[in-house]
């Protein structure tokens, strides 16, 4: 391939010149590029980061009087907590992956400890078997009017019956239906909590279609609550904070 | 008896074909890759089902930096939770990145020295050249001159140092009585103010393709939330980077977006 001959056409005439076979050497420039892919792959990525976006209320103080209050049926909120081991958070041996916490209760809180259900446990374990499992079969449960039509409409894409944009349109306004029961939630990170659990949290509203959720900082009745799970339970949840700032 | 001839065989390997493929698989990463932008620490943001891309164009990014993860410091958490800002403009256009940094560290400047008269912070205009061509910083204003008046390698090695007092940009004293804004939110208000003076006087006298890229910055940084991205490491305590919420709220800006990297709706997540 990399010689180049000289026919001469067959035919020899006299003082006709020899035949010579060019031989081009592709060493070099195979050792050239394969320097330059080297360099390519430090130095480039192909992984393009992903957002996730966040819209936060002001946080100015607002008059209780102002503030929208949620239907005691729909509200629920989830108190996240991440377990840590010395000062580094606690990696579960078999996945591999931070232990999150998440001590949840529907409605308001109920410090009167009449139920057994004034706060529960979960955790993040996402779908087995493409069914929801932990938080998440919670969390659709409670949205299931929402996701019975964002399933529907998710088949009518995959049949490309709609386009990606309809889909898209259809979804968000199938979330904020207000005809249908939707859940407030609202998300209190523990003082524990790591960057990862607020993310994963975040991520649940997004697959649950749940359009109506906050973040707030744990009020002092949640303390209260996790005191009581405590005693019950007999571990310690309320840990001193790994930040001392 | 004949004598066995061994025949001699060349050993010239043909590297043609090698080099096609060579050449091929060369083209495909030039393609396909962006190049990685230099940041002063490393930190592995969570994963999201969101499938949002991150914006080329147009982006400020507020990383956050994580705490020693090799075990080295007596304190791991001492180098957690340091500022580093970085502006990218519009790569076609009039307003490159270079320009608008430029622009904002001006704007700032102005804001801080209006706010510290007594101890005004002031830059050569080769100092703010200087600063068009750094992608990340993260230093206090007062610290600003003699940043800027590094070596590109200096530069790295000083703000690489997390447990250096002079790297991050200082947060902290939201919400100040008498009305002080820290450096954070200074820089906020600058890349604000830039935005909206770009916007509201300059369109006049330009080209329409270039009033269009003018308002695309406009509306990236501040309507539609995408301007603002938050890049945290996944095991970085939430207080922290509550912080940063804290006083991107106190400036008004709600809508902003965080940086994660994608997985699947079916992976577990614990």
């Amino acid at each position: 391939m990399a010689q180049i001959e000289q026919s001469d056409g067959g035919k020899k005439k006299k003082g006709a010149q020899k035949k010579m076979q060019i031989h081009v050497d592709f060493t070099p420039m195979v050792d050239m590029n394969m320097l330059l892919i080297t360099f390519f792959m430090l130095c480039t990525t192909m992984i393009k980061s992903q957002t996730l976006q966040i819209i936060l209320p002001t946080n100015e103080d607002v008059k209780k009087e102002q503030q929208a209050q949620a239907k005691q049926s729909e509200a629920i909120t989830l108190i996240l907590d991440t377990e840590y081991e010395g000062d580094k958070p606690k990696v579960d041996a078999e996945t591999g992956k931070t232990v999150h916490n998440i001590y949840y209760y529907e409605g308001i809180a109920d410090t009167t400890f009449s139920t057994p259900k004034y706060l529960r446990r979960e955790q993040f374990i996402g779908n087995q078997n493409h069914q929801p499992q932990g938080i998440r079969k919670i969390l659709r449960a409670k949205n299931e009017q929402v996701m019975e039509e964002y399933e529907k409409l998710k088949t009518q894409w995959k049949n490309k019956e709609i386009t990606k944009e309809e889909f898209d349109q259809l979804a968000k306004k199938n979330a904020a239906d207000s005809a249908k029961t939707r859940p407030v939630v609202v998300i209190k990170p523990g003082p524990n909590t790591t960057y990862e659990g607020l993310i994963n949290a975040l991520d649940e509203m997004q697959i649950n279609q749940i359009s109506r959720y906050s973040i707030e900082l744990p009020h002092h009745t949640d303390t209260v609550l996790l005191k009581r799970y405590e005693q019950e339970h007999g571990e310690t949840i309320i840990r001193p904070t790994i930040r001392k700032k | 008896m004949g004598k066995v001839k061994i025949k001699r065989k060349s050993t010239l390997i043909d590297m043609t074909a090698m080099s096609d493929v060579t050449v091929l698989l060369l083209t495909f990463f030039m393609l396909t890759s962006t190049f990685l932008q230099k940041e002063p620490t490393i930190v592995y943001t969570p994963s999201s089902v969101s499938e949002e891309k991150v914006p080329v164009n147009n982006l400020v990014t507020v990383l956050i930096s994580s705490a020693d993860k090799s075990g080295k410091l007596e304190d791991p958490s001492a180098v957690e939770g340091k500022l580093f800002i970085s502006f990218t403009g519009d790569a076609d256009s009039t307003f490159s990145s270079e320009k608008i940094r430029q622009m904002m560290l001006k704007e700032a400047l102005t804001i801080y020295n209006d706010q510290h008269k007594n101890a005004p912070v002031s830059l050569t205009n080769g100092q703010i050249a200087e600063f068009g061509k750094i992608n990340m910083f993260g230093v206090p204003f007062r610290v600003l001159p003699e940043f800027l008046s590094m070596s590109i390698t200096e530069r790295d090695k000083f703000q690489g140092d997390m447990s250096n007092p002079k790297v991050g940009i200082p947060i902290d004293g939201n919400k100040n009585r008498d009305g002080r804004l820290n450096d954070f939110q200074i820089w906020l208000k600058a890349i604000y103010n830039v935005a909206q003076t770009i916007n509201n006087d300059q369109t006049a006298g330009l080209s329409p393709e270039e009033a269009k890229s003018v308002q695309n910055l406009y509306a990236a940084l501040m309507r539609q939330g995408e301007g603002i991205a938050v890049k945290a490491d996944k095991d970085t305590p939430f207080t922290t980077v509550q912080q940063v919420f804290d006083n991107l709220q106190t400036m008004k800006l709600n809508k902003f977006s965080l940086m994660t990297a994608l997985k699947s709706e079916d992976e577990p997540t614990q």
